[in-house]
């Protein structure tokens, strides 16, 4: 029996309940909407300023040239990363607790990627020679280095990109046609006629639709080992201290969908108490995401250890350094951090009251994504910071053009959620409809129909 | 649709629409049917073929690993250039292009497909949609001629319709 239906609410009671959020906003909505376009505009203010004055403006300096903005880059792939895992992975393992839930980590993953793909192109510098990174034909006739890690996070990243959009929309399709249906302003009724593209639910419309669904979800879910494992190769195929490993692709993965469902729970959680969500997003639901967290909390400690581990069997003198100069050296506090958020504080979730304890759980959500943006600081800084010659080891200082650009990111994230949770279903209408119990006036006699 | 009529059937249960279903499919009739989510019985009772989408994702994920590697393996050769005594077409370091476009192509495919099948856009032939079809009702509308209408009118009835509406067809 599908969860929703354990408060017997009907299909009417979920178009109701969804369709709610969709109503003229309040002052609320509108002031989280200013916050988060004044970030916007901070960052955007930060980034004039660097494209005005050079790089120099940034922290960014030998031998620390990846900086904060390679950090920003890889956390906000990460947090995109597991609105894939649930909506497609999930989808494909036909597990129920996704249904309410994944609309949203869809949209995360969606807006996420586009704060991601922010970042490199900050960080070049000349934003507007950022298009040498694609392949096409030049008066000198050079293509990019197919080799290149950098060249397959070219690939990997716009194909990720434009195949969550992709899924993301057409999941979208029917629960719009839902909303035009019932939209009262002409403004909206305009908007959801065009982007519902004349969906009518018919038994063709289906047939087609749920077989491509299936075959979306299945194309999506190698995009879930694959991306982030690309973006880990950015540094296991760099001869660098730290870096070079082969544990990265799968520490990767297990990270990003650690800082991922963590994320959809910090924007799951107000959204739920704002628009009153209680019988749709209940607490088997998130009794489920903080088993995800507690699944890949272990393989990320795991992980951590293992590379300790490895520096020392190595008996590599640059390696057993690095992993010496990460706890005990300059900077030390992001891994004592970086440890507390994402191996020590997840461990309250084994506890089976706080899985479902609101408060704990969205706590606990911002600490493990400090926690991972700390990690990404910790693998990039560390390790730039002391390569092999120590006559070139140096270390870094903040400027505050990069914490500009920094929480502007996160105004760019939340402007797009702002907008998309007041003018698009945040949870979807025909899937949580499919897993309720189906009306037959002769329950009976309906095993017949099979 | 065909025929001059449409009549359109407003169920609540699904076993009352299986049942119409059937009748109008021993008749033989062109019909349709509406429902605010996909459900199995609904499929098995309306299209037991497997959609053709597969067919166009696979040709679409095979053209994208073929144009991934090309791509790869072409740009390669037309300035070979050989870094650390690797080849100049190394194929393993190309795997990662040939699968990224494998399912870039492939799902831009499903994208094609979708739309092609579903005939999407479709603003016009909404032939007896109705907006309770996308919240708790499901639909049945069969066309027929005007001389016939009456008799359809009584089948739906018959089966368990809600309500029963004629239509011009389309």
């Amino acid at each position: 029996m599908g969860e929703a239906a354990k408060k017997e609410i009907g299909y009417k009671d979920v178009n109701d309940q969804v369709l709610r959020m969709l109503e003229p906003p309040g002052a609320g909505w509108y002031i989280q909407l200013f916050i988060c376009v004044a970030l916007v505009i901070v960052g955007f203010f930060c980034w004039t300023r660097q494209l005005l004055f050079g790089m120099g403006m940034a922290g960014i300096a030998h031998p620390i040239m990846w900086g904060v903005y390679i950090t920003n880059f890889v956390f906000w792939v990460g947090i995109a990363h597991s609105g894939t895992l649930i909506s497609a992975v999930l989808y494909l393992f036909r597990a129920k607790f996704r249904q309410p839930i994944y609309r949203l980590a869809e949209a995360m993953t969606v807006f996420a990627v586009m704060t991601a793909g922010l970042f490199p192109i900050i960080h070049v510098g000349r934003p507007w020679f950022a298009y040498w990174l694609m392949p096409y034909p030049n008066e000198r006739a050079l293509w990019p280095n197919f080799r290149s890690p950098l060249v397959w996070d070219v690939f990997a990243i716009s194909t990720y990109f434009t195949v969550s959009a992709v899924f993301f929309i057409v999941g979208l399709i029917p629960d719009i046609a839902a909303a035009r249906d019932r939209a009262k302003t002409f403004f909206r009724k305009m908007l959801y006629s065009i982007t519902s593209v004349g969906w009518t639910g018919s038994h063709s419309n289906w047939r087609h639709y749920m077989a491509g669904y299936l075959l979306f979800a299945a194309f999506a879910t190698p995009l879930v080992v694959s991306v982030h494992s690309v973006v880990s190769w950015d540094f296991a195929m760099g001869n660098v201290p730290g870096w070079h490993a082969t544990i990265f692709p799968p520490y990767f993965v297990a990270g990003a969908i650690f800082s991922g469902v963590a994320m959809v729970l910090t924007l799951i959680i107000p959204l739920r108490r704002v628009f009153k969500l209680h019988d749709l997003i209940r607490p088997e639901h998130f009794d489920a995401m903080s088993k995800l967290i507690m699944l890949t909390s272990g393989i990320v400690t795991y992980s951590y250890l293992t590379e300790f581990y490895t520096a020392w069997f190595s008996n590599n003198i640059f390696e057993r350094y690095q992993f010496w100069f990460r706890p005990f050296g300059e900077f030390k506090a992001a891994f004592w951090g970086m440890a507390f958020c994402n191996c020590i504080a997840p461990l309250s979730l084994w506890i089976k009251p706080l899985r479902t304890n609101i408060t704990h759980l969205f706590i606990l959500s911002i600490i493990i994504n400090i926690g991972m943006w700390l990690e990404r600081f910790n693998i990039i800084f560390t390790s730039l910071a002391r390569e092999f010659v120590p006559a070139a080891w140096g270390g870094y200082n903040f400027s505050w053009v990069e914490f500009g650009i920094t929480i502007g990111a996160f105004g760019w994230f939340g402007m797009w959620m702002t907008l998309f949770i007041k003018f698009f279903p945040a949870v979807a209408i025909t899937e949580i409809k499919e897993v309720m119990p189906v009306p037959m006036r002769n329950p009976e006699a309906a095993g017949q129909h099979h | 649709m065909k025929g001059e009529k449409a009549v359109v059937g407003v169920f609540t249960y699904m076993d009352d629409l299986l049942t119409a279903i059937e009748k109008v499919k021993a008749e033989k009739r062109d019909f349709r049917v509406y429902s605010p989510f996909a459900h199995h019985l609904i499929e098995h009772a309306t299209s037991p073929g497997r959609s053709p989408v597969r067919f166009v994702n696979g040709t679409g994920a095979m053209l994208g690993l073929i144009a991934g590697f090309a791509l790869a393996i072409w740009c390669a050769m037309d300035w070979p250039l050989r870094v650390s005594a690797k080849d100049v077409v190394s194929i393993p370091g190309f795997v990662v292009i040939g699968y990224e476009c494998t399912i870039l192509i492939g799902s831009l495919a499903i994208l094609a497909a979708i739309f092609h099948f579903c005939r999407l856009p479709n603003i016009l032939r909404k032939v007896g949609y109705d907006p309770r079809f996308s919240d708790d009702k499901f639909g049945l509308v069969v066309g027929c001629s005007s001389g016939e209408v009456d008799k359809v009118e009584a089948s739906l009835k018959d089966a368990g319709a809600d309500e029963v509406e004629v239509r011009d067809g389309l």
